[in-house]
Formats: structure tokens, sequence, C-alpha cells
């Protein structure tokens, strides 16, 4: 019987080619989009599982809020690690990462410099905590010896062969002097150390051994043994505060107590968070690597979801339209004998087939679509056909499909009754309109709202792209590691000037993209230390042709310059700063400001200017308030440069600092890059709304079409017969079109109130944002009602123009 | 005795009206009868055919088949009584177009759950006796009208019913092909024992029955 079920439901998709195509394809559009999500969201959620005990493994978290604004660190002080080892017999282990950004390495009797983008200090607990092996080294002594460092396979390589690689010296940054002890494996893309290469030991880290609680600089992992629970520990690391802080406190303010602290509404709560929870749910200052958000999942598992249930509904829809062609075989095979639960189970197993050859499909549609996708999402994923997890995940995925869509049409025409269908009642024996609309009212509710929010996400972006920030950051080129230069960073900057093709070239770490941070409280000189006025600004040290390259408008006193002999002991700050003074830009000018609590003796800057507010972060946040002062230690060079050929442009500056330092690497990158890097995530965001509304629509308009050659030819008699009575084509269409269009209306209704409200939600995470437009939702709603009339009036007018004697004849 | 009506009444409600398809019908049939059921257009002849075929209700009255109280059934009991006794011919065939002739004459048995190997006996008998061997593997679309009634007929039979009920089985057929079938019919009928119910138009095909029953109206007159 199954193989006549077989061989029934291949022959019927087969009579019916258009039918099956439109339903292969739109059930091979929602899988393919489905199967790449959740190869996505496997990937995400995979995150540090890698390691050994991952599951016992946590990182200790504060929340601080001291003064000034809360904060929640990823970063605890450095004593933590021996107060943690000394109070818990629950913990078996405990390792910190003191992360030193990037490093230029070189080999000892080598002049040229690699450059590595993430190095840190750690513990020798290290291997212990996350089963590493060493390829080379003895885990044993390795990094237990100060100036000894670890390195990554591919990290090694760039130096020596990995067996010769122990006991080799190693220069870092020109100036420190390390000893290979050890080649680990490069890490893997979903382990938070994906960026790291280079391992020091925390032996050669001073700091680390200092007890100061007051300064959280440390990550710290720990490892309960196997019978602990994280809650078991909160509440006694909670008492730390009490314990460890407090006593700290007292240094600076004596006699200060806990209650005190709290009842000036200050707080320190110290947390554990799970090691494989780190990658999705952890936004704290000074995360070890780039996180990503749980809301993304939601997003993007929402909308996997919503592509299935899209698809599977279109195939619903489908068939029972389809239906009225399978009525008299439904007839035919009562009278056999055939009771309902043969009948549902033939139409059961015509579903699965489809599916079947829809997950075919779609296997197909994702590997031609994975590297676009990858891109997308900035991922590396790839189909996993060897793993037989991935078949038998995929194969029961695809019947439940197939049972499911196919359920509500089995049942539906499981139903009829032979005497009425086999009398060629036609349309009148089908039913289930209504479900049948309001299946469309919900594929066109859900495409309508994804053309708003794809809309409000583009707006916002454009918005962001043409904002003024307050300074320019366009040709502004940045040429990092300039202190490898030492004493001739300088005539570096002075001949980099001299090319004809730059304006303007300025030498500093800080610049208004993301990553410059560095803050300091200073105290007016009226006023005294009374913390009410203390105003914590970042502090810029730059040179005098900093505010020209970077395009700063002065709105009060004047630029540092030259002339002035002592501009050494002078700020120039923005208007937020001023703000925070609770001065005009006018009144600020001739204050005076110290930074750091040393009343003994104050160094006092006078403020001699005020800039335009710039952005220094992602519009998401405020404004901060910035200082700039004048300082030689500078990082990176920024050169203005003028339109044209910037290729040339950068070969040339390489051709100077070559001649000024030949070897080191020349390292740069522009300001707009940066710029539009911060904003990655919402243009992914944007992207993967588009192509989802795409496919959304595309899915929904298969149904319709579906749907009105259905309609068309269960009203072939009515057409018939106005016809005979005199009605146009053109009328008669426009009948039949208008019928979905209510459909499409109410969608309509009840999906841009909802866009609405949900892209106000996403907006107010801007603290600079558009209002949503009106002509968004015009739009949308006039794109939906195009999509449809053009999908539906080819089937209305082809049913108008069928000659009225053949469709009266049938009876 | 193989099905007794007792005052069957059937009825539709139309604005606040009881039209009547069937009123007090009184039927008997025995076992190797061949009834003919005439009346004009809407007299309620197809109406009573699907009431004996167990297709479509009754309001009033009594239906025994074979001494079971029809009326009283479930339908799922129904369906056995009807798959196992009632073999139906229609006026369009009703082939399954996806299906070849060969395949077609096998769903009843499918559905009767015959074993295959008796199944393939069953249709290769079957075409040898209607003469369509050479046709089995063609699909009804491939065929003329007779030779389409021909095999719904062998579908009819194959199941080896007891009763088999036509609903104008000649009306889309010339006069030739009506022939044929109508022959068949009695050949049926007198050599092998079926019982046959027909519905038809055409006095001349009544004339091959045994009985005659005329309906107006829904009643029996």
């Amino acid at each position: 019987m199954f193989k006549n079920y077989i061989k029934i439901a291949w022959r019927s998709l087969k009579k019916q080619p258009f039918f099956t195509f439109l339903n292969t394809f739109g059930l091979a559009i929602g899988m393919a989009g489905a199967l790449l999500i959740a190869l996505y969201i496997y990937d995400e959620m995979s995150y540090d599982k890698m390691f050994a005990d991952a599951n016992s493994i946590h990182r200790i978290h504060a929340d601080i809020k001291f003064g000034g604004d809360a904060r929640e660190f990823a970063v605890t002080p450095a004593p933590m690690a021996e107060a943690l080892k000394n109070d818990f017999s629950e913990i078996e282990l405990v390792t910190r990462f003191r992360t030193r950004g990037s490093a230029l390495v070189r080999k000892a009797d080598d002049q040229a410099n690699v450059k590595e983008e993430q190095t840190t200090f750690v513990d020798a607990s290290f291997f212990e905590m996350f089963g590493l092996e060493l390829l080379a080294g003895d885990v044993k002594t390795a990094l237990k010896n100060p100036n000894t460092l670890v390195l990554t396979k591919t990290a090694a390589e760039k130096h020596f062969e990995i067996g010769n690689a122990v006991g080799q010296n190693l220069v870092l940054n020109n100036e420190e002097t390390y000893t290979v002890v050890g080649v680990i494996d490069d890490f893997p893309q979903n382990s938070f150390l994906r960026d790291h290469s280079v391992f020091e030991s925390m032996e050669g880290n001073g700091d680390a051994k200092e007890i100061n609680w007051g300064s959280n600089n440390y990550q710290t992992f720990i490892k309960l043994i196997p019978t602990v629970n994280a809650a078991d520990i909160q509440e006694q690391l909670r008492g730390f505060l009490g314990k460890y802080v407090i006593p700290g406190v007292q240094q600076y303010m004596p006699g200060i107590t806990e209650e005190q602290l709290k009842k000036s509404g200050s707080y320190l709560v110290y947390s554990t968070m799970p090691l494989t929870d780190i990658h999705l749910k952890s936004h704290r200052v000074a995360e070890i690597s780039a996180n990503n958000d749980i809301q993304s999942i939601y997003i993007l598992s929402f909308i996997a979801v919503f592509l299935i249930v899209l698809a599977s509904v279109n195939f619903m829809n489908l068939s029972t339209a389809h239906s009225l062609k399978r009525a008299k075989e439904v007839g035919v095979r009562k009278t056999l004998g055939s009771n309902k639960i043969d009948l549902v189970r033939q139409f059961l197993v015509e579903s699965g087939l489809i599916s079947f050859l829809s997950l075919l499909l779609a296997l197909i549609f994702a590997v031609i679509a994975l590297p676009f996708f990858n891109t997308l999402a900035n991922k590396d994923v790839s189909i996993p056909f060897t793993s037989p997890v991935f078949w038998v995940t995929l194969l029961g995925s695809v019947v439940i499909l197939g049972l499911f869509s196919g359920s509500y049409p089995a049942f539906f025409m499981s139903r009829f009754m032979p005497i009425k269908v086999l009398k060629g009642g036609g349309g009148s024996s089908v039913g289930g309109g209504t479900i049948r609309n309001s299946l469309v009212v919900f594929q066109f509710a859900i495409s309508v709202f994804l053309i708003v929010s794809t809309l409000v996400v583009y707006q916002q972006l454009k918005y962001i792209q043409g904002k003024d920030l307050g300074f320019s950051k366009d040709q502004v080129l940045i040429i990092n590691d300039v202190y490898t230069a030492g004493d001739k960073v300088t005539s570096f900057k002075e001949q980099v000037k001299q090319l004809g093709f730059v304006k303007d070239a300025t030498l500093s770490s800080f610049f208004p993209t993301p990553s410059s941070r560095s803050d300091s409280t200073f105290s007016p000189e009226e006023g005294g230390t009374d913390q009410e006025n203390a105003v914590s600004m970042q502090t810029w040290a730059v040179d005098y042709d900093y505010v020209s390259t970077m395009d700063f408008e002065l709105v009060a006193g004047r630029d540092f310059d030259k002339n002035f002999g002592n501009d050494s002991t002078t700020i120039i700050v923005n208007e937020a700063a001023v703000r925070i003074m609770k001065l005009s830009p006018k009144e600020a000018i001739g204050k005076r400001y110290t930074p750091g609590f040393d009343s003994n003796n104050p160094e006092y800057f006078t403020i001699i200017g005020v800039v335009k507010d710039f952005h220094i972060a992602s519009l998401k946040e405020d404004i901060d308030a910035v200082s700039l002062h004048l300082g030689d230690r500078a990082y990176a060079l920024a050169v203005k440069i003028q339109p044209g050929d910037f290729t040339n442009a950068i070969a040339r500056i390489e051709g100077v600092w070559n001649t000024i330092v030949p070897g080191e690497p020349f390292d740069y990158y522009f300001m707009e890059d940066a710029f539009n890097n911060t904003y990655q995530s919402e243009r992914r965001l944007g992207n993967i709304f588009i192509i989802f509304t795409v496919l959304s629509l595309l899915i929904a308009c298969l149904g319709l079409f579906g749907l009105a050659a259905f309609n068309a030819e269960k009203r072939i008699k009515e057409i018939g017969v106005r016809k005979v009575l005199g009605a146009s084509v053109s009328q008669i269409s426009m009948r039949l079109t208008i019928d979905f269009l209510k459909l499409v209306g109410i969608a309509i209704l009840i999906s841009l109130p909802l866009g609405w409200y949900v892209m106000n939600k996403w907006l107010e995470d801007f603290t600079y944002r558009i209002n949503i437009p009106w002509w968004v939702f015009l739009l949308a709603a006039f794109l939906a009602v195009l999509i449809s009339v053009l999908t539906v009036s080819y089937q209305s007018i082809k049913a108008a123009i069928v000659n009225p004697v053949k469709s009266l004849r049938s009876e | 005795m193989l099905l007794q009506l007792n005052n069957i009444f059937k009825w539709v409600q139309q604005g606040g009206q009881r039209i009547f398809l069937l009123k007090d019908v009184n039927l008997e049939v025995e076992e190797g009868e061949f009834i003919s059921i005439m009346g004009p257009s809407g007299s309620g002849k197809s109406t009573l055919l699907n009431v004996i075929g167990m297709l479509d209700t009754f309001n009033e009255g009594e239906y025994e088949f074979l001494s079971e109280s029809v009326h009283t059934l479930k339908e799922k009991y129904r369906s056995n009584l009807y798959k196992e006794y009632i073999g139906f011919v229609f006026q369009s065939y009703h082939l399954l177009d996806e299906l070849t002739v060969e395949e077609n004459l096998e769903m009843p048995l499918l559905y009767k759950k015959v074993k295959g190997s008796e199944r393939k006996a069953l249709v290769a008998d079957m075409l040898d006796r209607f003469n369509i061997v050479g046709k089995k593997d063609l699909f009804p679309t491939q065929l003329s009208g007779g030779q389409q009634q021909l095999v719904g007929v062998a579908r009819a039979l194959i199941g080896k019913p007891k009763l088999i009920l036509a609903d104008e089985p000649t009306g889309n057929l010339n006069s030739q092909q009506s022939e044929e079938i109508m022959q068949l019919f009695q050949k049926l009928n007198k050599e092998d024992g079926v019982t046959i119910i027909q519905v038809t138009h055409s006095e001349k095909n009544a004339e091959y029955g045994s009985r005659i029953i005329n309906l107006l109206d829904g009643r029996k007159i």
C-alpha cells in the first residue's frame, strides 16, 4: 500500500508541474533560509564549549558604582585571585589574564618586527584551567618564570620551526626580551581566545602582585570542583567588599564604612558568569574579545521560525486550494472502499514527498548561498555534510515539517463527501475559505512588517552616515605604531607634512574612534576637592596640529599655539565638558582644573579653548567630555590627505616611513573605516532584514499566485455567467483582484502599528536617532499592494478572457 | 433477501420548507435481480441509488442490507459493508487519471487488503475476461469512452461484489457502446448471478433488466 501511495504521489506531482514547483520552491526557500540560520545559531552557541571542563569554569565580574557612573566590568582587581584561592575550598583553580593589546615581535637577532594583534599576561595555571596541551615545551614548568612566553602555532611559525621554538628569545615592542617556553595550538574561531597569539608569564608583571583593590584590570577565571554550583559561592563572594575592598578605600577616605558607602548610592557587587555564557550574554567593560548579543540570536531564531511557518502555511494554502482538482479522486477512492485514514495517509505521504524534494532543493540553495551568507554574517560556517547527526536532524525535521504542513490539507481533503464531489458540484463543495484567507493575511502581515523594519533600519543607517560628527573623518589616514621610530617620529611627521598631497598631520594616541579611552577626574581650583564639582573627562595627549587635522570647530578661546610659550599647562575641552562644569564656553576660558586627588601639590591646567562637541563612540551613546593637552608620547600619526589617488598617497607615505625606520611594519587604516566598523552589527541587521524581507515576500507571492489560480478556477462558472450577461474582461479581472486586495489591506492594518511599535523600541537604543517618517508606512503599504496586484492580475486576466461557452459547458 | 428499504424519507430544508427528495420509499431486492430505476430529472433516482449504496444518508425509515440495519451502523462499519459487497459504476466512469488500467483495477483490492500475489491473479483474470489485456498499461485518457466504462465495470466487479450500482452507466456513450455495456450487464446478471441496480433514462436500456421502478418527485409509482 505504501508503495502505491508513493507511486500515486509521484504521479500526481508530475501531472501538476506548476503546482509542484510552487510548493517545492516555496518550501525550499524557507528551508534553506532556516538551515543557514540554524547553522549560524549552532555556531554561536558553541562558543568556548571546546574546553575540557568548560562547564565548571566561570569568570568573576564586578558591578561598580563609585561616585560617578555605574559600570559593569569583566575585570577585577589583581589580588582577587589570591583571595579566591585562600577563601574558597570550592575553587580548584584560578587563572588571570592581563591583556596588553597588540605587540611587535621579533627574534633577538632579527631586525624586522611582526605585529601580533592580541597579547596577554597569564598565570601558569592557564594550561590546566583550559585543558591545553603543549605542542612543544613542558607544561609543568611553562610560564612559571618571569620573561617567558608561550606562542600559538601560527605566531611561532612566523619566526621558527615549532620543534626549535623552545628556548629561543623574542623581543617584544623593541624593549622586552622573552624566552619561548612552549607552543600551543591555535585557538578555534569560536573561543574567547581566538585573537590571542602571545601569552606572557604573569610572573613578569609586577602589578599582578600588588595588593590593590582599587583598580580593575584582570580577567579572573575560576574552576569549581565538580560538586559545586556557581550559586553556592555568590554570597561569600559579595562579602569580599567588606573584607578586602573597604579596608583599601579607608586608606584614602579614613573612617568610611560599608553602610556609608551604600547610603551614598555607591555599590560594588562581585558575581560570576559561566565561561560558556560569555560570548552571548556578557557586554561588560574590558571584554577579552568581541562578543555577540543573545538578542541577535533571538531575532534570527524568530526569523528562521517565521520562514518555515510562512513556507509551511504556503504549502497548506496551495494544497487545500489545489484540492479542488483532487476532489474527484477522493470521491472515487471512497466509493472504492477507502476510509478517511487511508486518504489522510496518502496525502501525508504526498506532502512528505514534497518536503523531501524541497529539502534537496534547499540544500542546493544553501550551498550556493553559503559564501554570501558567511560574508554577511561575518562567519565561517560550513554545512556539515559528513555528520550523521546533521542528517538525522535534517531528515527528522523534514518528516515533521511534511507531517505538519500536510496535516491540514490531508484532513481537509479526506473529509470530502463522495456524492457531492462526484456530482461535479465544483468549488462549492470545497470549503476552508476563511482559513485560507487568514493564512494569506498572516503571510502579508509578516511581509509588510519586514518591509517597515528594513526601511527604518536603513533610514537610521543613512542618518548615522550623514550625521555631523563634529570632526572630519574623511580622507584621514591613521598610521599605527609610529613609536617604533623612537626619536625620529617628529621628523617622520615633518617629512610627511612636506608631501604635496598632505593637508595636515598630527601625532597622538587618541582619535575620535570608539577605541580611544583614558579617563581622569578633574577638580577645579575654586571649589576644591568637593565631589560635586569634580569633572570626569577623557584626557588625550595631542600635538599642536591636532585640532586643525581633525577639523574641530573652536567655539571659544584659541588653539594650542607655539607662540605662547606655556601651553604645556593648558587644555582644550569640548562643549560636553563645559556643560558638566555648568559654565558657558566663554566663562570656561581661563578656568583652572587639576587631575587626580593629589591635593598637596596640585598641577593646574588652564582651559584655553572650547571645541564643538564631537562623537567618539557609537551614536547609541551620549557625547563624552574630552580634554586635550599637549603631550609627546604618541602611538599613531593621523594624516589628512587631499582627495585623489589614495593608493599612491599611501605608497609615498610608506616610502618615507621606510627611509626613517627600515623594517618596522607599516600599519594603517582609514578613520572612516573605523567609524563604519562601529555600525557593523546594524549594517548586518539591515542586510539580514532585506534578505528575509525579499524571501518572505517571495514566499507570500508564491502562495498568493497559487491561491489566485484556485480562486479563478473556483469561480469559473460565475465568471462565465457574468460574461454572458455582458461584463467586460477588465470588470471581471478587477473584481477578482479586489477580493485579494481586501486581504492585503487587512494585513497592512495589522502590521503597520506593529512595525511602528517594534521599530521605535529598536531605535530607543540610539541616543541620536530618527523619527520614523510617515512615508515609510505609506511605501510599505504601497509595495505590498503593488506586488499583490502584479501577482494576482495574471490569474485574474487569464480567467476573465476564457470563453464562457467553455466554462459553462462543463455540466 | 439482499436488501430491504422500509418507509425511507429524505429531505432538505429550503427557505423554511421541507423539500422531499425521497418520500416513503419501500423496496425489496432479492439476490440475482436486475432492476432499472427510471423517472424524469429530479425525481430522486440518483438519490435512491446513493442511499442504497450507503454513500448518502436518509432522514427517516429503515434500511437492511444482508440483515444488517444500515441506519444504525457507524460510518466505519458502513464503509466496510459497501467495500465488501457493493461495486459502483458511474456515468462519467470516474477512473483515477494518474493510474494505468491495471492499477485502477487493483485499487479496490488494495483497500480490501488483498495480498499481492492474489491481487495480481485477480487483475490478470479480469483483464482477460474483459479482453483488455493489451490496454493494461494505458492511462484512462488514452482510452475511448466505451473502453473507459468497460474498465469502470471491471473495477466494480473485481472485488466480487454481490451488488452493482450503476448511475446512468451509458449516459456518456454512443448507442453502440451503450449496447455493449448493457449486454455485459445482462451477461453478468445471468451467468454470474450478480445483482444489478441501474439508473437510466433510456427505455431500451431498462428493458435489459428484470424489473423497473418508476419514481416521480421522490415517490415510487
